[in-house]
């Protein structure tokens, strides 16, 4: 009898320990922000909003925010909550069960959430440009006899479904005049599983980005396109900031500082690229030399370039409506709004409000 | 109950009969020694093995590092290092976490998942075992139980927000099952005519449930709750893709995003060293909780 209550104290006792808590699940990284992180202007002190901010590892000026701490540097009154989301999809989901006030994702995920039936659920606006995306996402094909996409005719062609490269990809065939899963045939991979399938010779070639482009490029791939090309042919891609609508009519002051933050980023990577490579190192877990390369595959836009008629100021509501009408034949979406219902989902407000810094 | 319990077990009669206890004793650390030997010498063949095929460059390191990079990866996921060489920019382990507060936060999540399916799954499996319900809810026992955690994180996300409730709800929804159909399969091996004997003495009900039925089944609840947290460390990393870190199996998914390989193979090292502690741990809980096991 004894033995048996001692044990069951000891079960207790160390479940009571293991539940006490030692981590908490919250804590910011700040213990390893460099000791000046201190806002770049002056603080806005008069900020005191509840912001839940999902993020992606994705080498731009929003990790390189996050990891310097500049929102709680210039909002020391605002609560900042970071979370880390696998993919855009991910981030469309958490809007649509209000998880997230703010989040990173890709254009196509933006359109998605911006389209039937999502747009129920999720009411967002696109109010910045992470980065336009060049080479970051490029066609790989291992087969060197073979130098453009048509040469693809009868191949394998991995990419992950419903990201900016799936549409890239889809888009570049359509224009080679070669039809998925019929001339091509186009299979659903994560990059991180594309390295073995592609020793493997299970796939010819992949559509993707670093560190698997980087990876695939340094076994003998050789690129043959890349969304710059699919970009200058009249279809770019992006990684967008978005915020839900009502968060940005109740807190335009938060929004301010955000954009002047990420504006701030935009031109620490553009100035000194080796202090952002830094950042975003600490928060990808890689060498800061390849966060350095990856700057080169992705454009980065000021607040005033991004308030521009090219971009949030106009054009890019277009790119939202052209992306829906090739998403509805993919079966991403289930109709396409009008251009003005898009334009509904793209506000160049906050972008505007630091055009002028 | 207790007294059978309490009740020594007989002394083992030496082997020869002129051995004494002493010899016994020696005989069994020599055992305890041979085995421990084994074991040292499979797992250094094993690690030389590795070491070999890596240093004769069969394979790539993105899939097969060599032991030493996963170790510095470990020790580098456990220690404030800078960012990289040369750089004044100091780190703390991976992600912000030392690797032990990784495995702490997976840890804590486990023990409250699994410890809501143990006070959950026991009493439910003590009356599906004992009455009708047993018939109508099976069904549903075995649906949920042989859904793949993948395919319903999702749906608990969207339930129960991306934060730790859902993870330790998944946790949970891994871990009941064979908890409840371990208690069943115990309550249906009482011999009935211990029950018979004690309600001829009188016993109520409830008597008969917590003098008998829960003694006699408890050997199988142990089993199930091993094979319970079992289940849990392999539902921990669908559990942690999403907004995962602090957790080991959040940051082996991050580290495999990044092809970190090293990375990744020193968070499953460490995962199945925990699992096998922890798995030891109620291992031995089943020793003292039920003596009487395999010797009846």
């Amino acid at each position: 009898m004894k033995t048996r209550a001692t044990a069951a104290a000891l079960a207790a006792a160390a479940l009571a320990l293991s539940l006490s808590g030692c981590v908490e699940s919250g804590r910011s990284s700040t213990a390893s922000a460099p000791a000046d992180s201190d806002c770049p202007w002056e603080p806005d002190e008069s900020v005191t909003t509840t912001a839940r901010i999902a993020w992606q590892a994705i080498p731009n000026g929003d990790v390189v925010v996050k990891d310097l701490g500049i929102l709680e540097a210039c909002m020391p009154n605002a609560t900042i909550k970071w979370v880390q989301a696998p993919s855009g999809g991910e981030v469309v989901k958490y809007y649509g069960t209000d998880e997230v006030d703010l989040g990173l994702m890709g254009s196509s995920p933006a359109t998605i959430a911006s389209s039937k039936p999502i747009v129920d659920d999720a009411d967002i606006a696109v109010v910045w440009i992470h980065d336009v995306i060049g080479d970051a996402e490029s066609l790989i094909v291992k087969d060197p006899s073979i130098t453009d996409i048509s040469g693809l005719k009868g191949k394998t062609v991995a990419v992950p479904f419903s990201s900016t490269a799936h549409y890239s990809l889809l888009q570049a065939l359509t224009d080679a005049g070669l039809e998925a899963g019929k001339d091509v045939e186009v299979i659903n991979l994560d990059p991180d599983k594309m390295p073995a399938a592609w020793q493997g010779a299970q796939i010819d070639a992949a559509w993707v980005w670093d560190p698997t482009q980087s990876q695939l490029l340094e076994t003998g791939g050789e690129r043959i396109l890349s969304s710059a090309d699919t970009a200058e042919a009249g279809r770019p891609t992006f990684d967008v900031g978005t915020a839900s609508r009502a968060f940005i009519t109740e807190n335009p002051e938060f929004l301010t500082q955000w954009a002047k933050a990420q504006d701030w980023a935009v031109k620490l990577i553009q100035d000194d690229p080796a202090t952002a490579a830094e950042s975003v190192a600490v928060v990808l877990g890689i060498d800061p030399a390849d966060a350095e390369k990856q700057f080169a595959g992705l454009t980065y836009l000021t607040a005033s370039e991004q308030a521009s008629a090219d971009y949030l100021g106009g054009q890019f509501a277009k790119d939202l409506f052209n992306t829906a009408g090739f998403l509805l034949e993919q079966g991403g979406i289930e109709a396409v709004g009008t251009e003005a219902d898009y334009a509904e989902h793209v506000d160049a407000g906050p972008a505007e409000s630091v055009a002028g810094d | 109950m207790t007294q059978t319990v309490a009740a020594p077990a007989p002394e083992v009669a030496p082997s020869t009969p002129a051995a004494g206890p002493q010899d016994h004793r020696r005989e069994r650390r020599r055992h305890r020694l041979k085995l421990l030997a084994l074991h040292a010498s499979t797992l250094l063949l094993l690690l030389s093995a590795w070491w070999f095929v890596t240093a004769m460059e069969w394979v790539s390191p993105l899939y097969l590092p060599p032991p030493g990079d996963v170790w510095d990866a470990f020790v580098r996921a456990n220690t404030d290092h800078p960012v990289a060489a040369g750089s004044d920019r100091i780190v703390r382990g991976e992600q912000g976490y030392y690797l032990w507060e990784h495995l702490i936060a997976s840890l804590q999540r486990i023990a409250i998942g699994v410890g809501a399916a143990i006070v959950v799954g026991i009493p439910l499996g003590l009356v599906m075992g004992t009455t009708w319900l047993g018939v109508v809810l099976e069904p549903y026992l075995n649906f949920l139980r042989s859904l793949p955690p993948l395919a319903y994180i999702g749906l608990l996300i969207v339930w129960f927000g991306i934060g730790d409730t859902s993870k330790v709800w998944l946790l949970f929804l891994a871990a009941f099952p064979p908890i409840a159909m371990a208690t069943i399969s115990g309550v249906h091996g009482v011999r009935q005519d211990q029950v018979n004997a004690v309600r001829s003495l009188g016993a109520s009900r409830r008597q008969v449930l917590t003098a008998v039925v829960l003694p006699a089944s408890t050997p199988d609840i142990l089993t199930g709750i091993r094979v319970a947290t079992g289940f849990a460390w392999t539902t921990v990393v669908a559990a942690e893709i999403a907004n995962g870190i602090p957790g080991i199996g959040g940051l082996a998914y991050l580290a495999g995003n990044q092809l970190q390989t090293a990375l990744v193979i020193a968070c499953i090292v460490v995962i199945g060293i925990a699992a096998i502690l922890l798995d030891l741990g109620l291992k031995s809980l089943e020793k003292v909780l039920v003596p009487w096991r395999g010797k009846a």
